[in-house]
């Protein structure tokens, strides 16, 4: 297993560190051009809701991203150190006429992750949020 | 003006050019506050866009959302495949369909 870790504070600039591993890891893991940009959505999806939603914008608490190469696996996990969350709602979400009628701009992440990776899970408690991404290498 | 548009404008025509590379938590803003400056057809161009992410997305949508407030036409070009994909997924094509070049150039 090869193991890969990284920890930023929860500013958004950031997330671009985090988006351009990711990137170069699925690249050397044999990804297409295509199912890179969707591994690169997806932790940045998943890296910003650590940053708003778990640690609150605060920039001293650190979110950590572990990605790890299991051959044909690569998970990676994303933590922060918040409080936990509740809901995670990943119900299909998209633009619509109500939506827009009320303002509701936003909501897209965690639909996009979970269309966009093989497999998730959500693991949260009153020491923070664990995100774990998978996808599988496959012939493409 | 901002430096992440740059504004092209003929008659009724806006042409944003999006010069960041990400459509993202970082450039949203600068993005967005664009919108107030719409014509009665505005194009957002996405040449230069390798990234768009939710918060990218959220920005994007006030260009909707004053676009259907003012009655004015959106439009997307120079998308690319794997945009034109989470496009299609959130259905942000409905609101803001793509044009050519060739369709643009008979508003010129």
């Amino acid at each position: 297993m090869q193991r890969i870790e990284l920890n930023i504070p929860s500013n958004p600039i950031f997330e671009r560190v985090v988006r351009a591993s990711a990137a170069e890891l699925g690249a050397a893991f044999g990804f297409s051009d295509e199912r890179v940009e969707d591994l690169k959505l997806a932790i940045s999806e998943a890296v910003n809701n650590a940053i708003d939603h778990g640690n609150h914008g605060e920039v001293n608490k650190l979110v950590a991203v572990v990605f790890e190469i299991d051959g044909e696996k690569l998970e990676i996990r994303i933590s922060d150190q918040g409080t936990g969350m509740e809901g995670h709602d990943v119900s299909r979400h998209v633009i619509d006429e109500q939506s827009l009628e009320a303002g509701y701009l936003r909501g897209f992440g965690m639909y996009l992750i979970s269309e966009l990776v093989d497999d998730y899970e959500v693991n949260s408690s009153q020491k923070g949020t664990v995100l774990t991404l998978r996808l599988y290498r496959r012939s493409e | 003006m901002s430096d992440i548009i740059r504004r092209e404008e003929f008659g009724d025509v806006a042409v944003l050019h999006i010069t960041s590379t990400s459509v993202d938590a970082i450039s949203a803003a600068a993005i967005a506050a664009e919108y107030e400056q719409m014509r009665p057809i505005t194009v957002l161009d996405f040449s230069e866009v390798s990234f768009i992410n939710s918060a990218g997305i959220s920005a994007l949508l006030k260009f909707v959302v004053s676009a259907r407030k003012s009655g004015y036409k959106l439009f997307a070009m120079h998308v690319s495949p794997h945009h034109q994909k989470i496009f299609k997924m959130v259905e942000m094509s409905r609101f803001m369909p793509p044009i050519d070049d060739r369709d643009l150039a008979e508003f010129r």
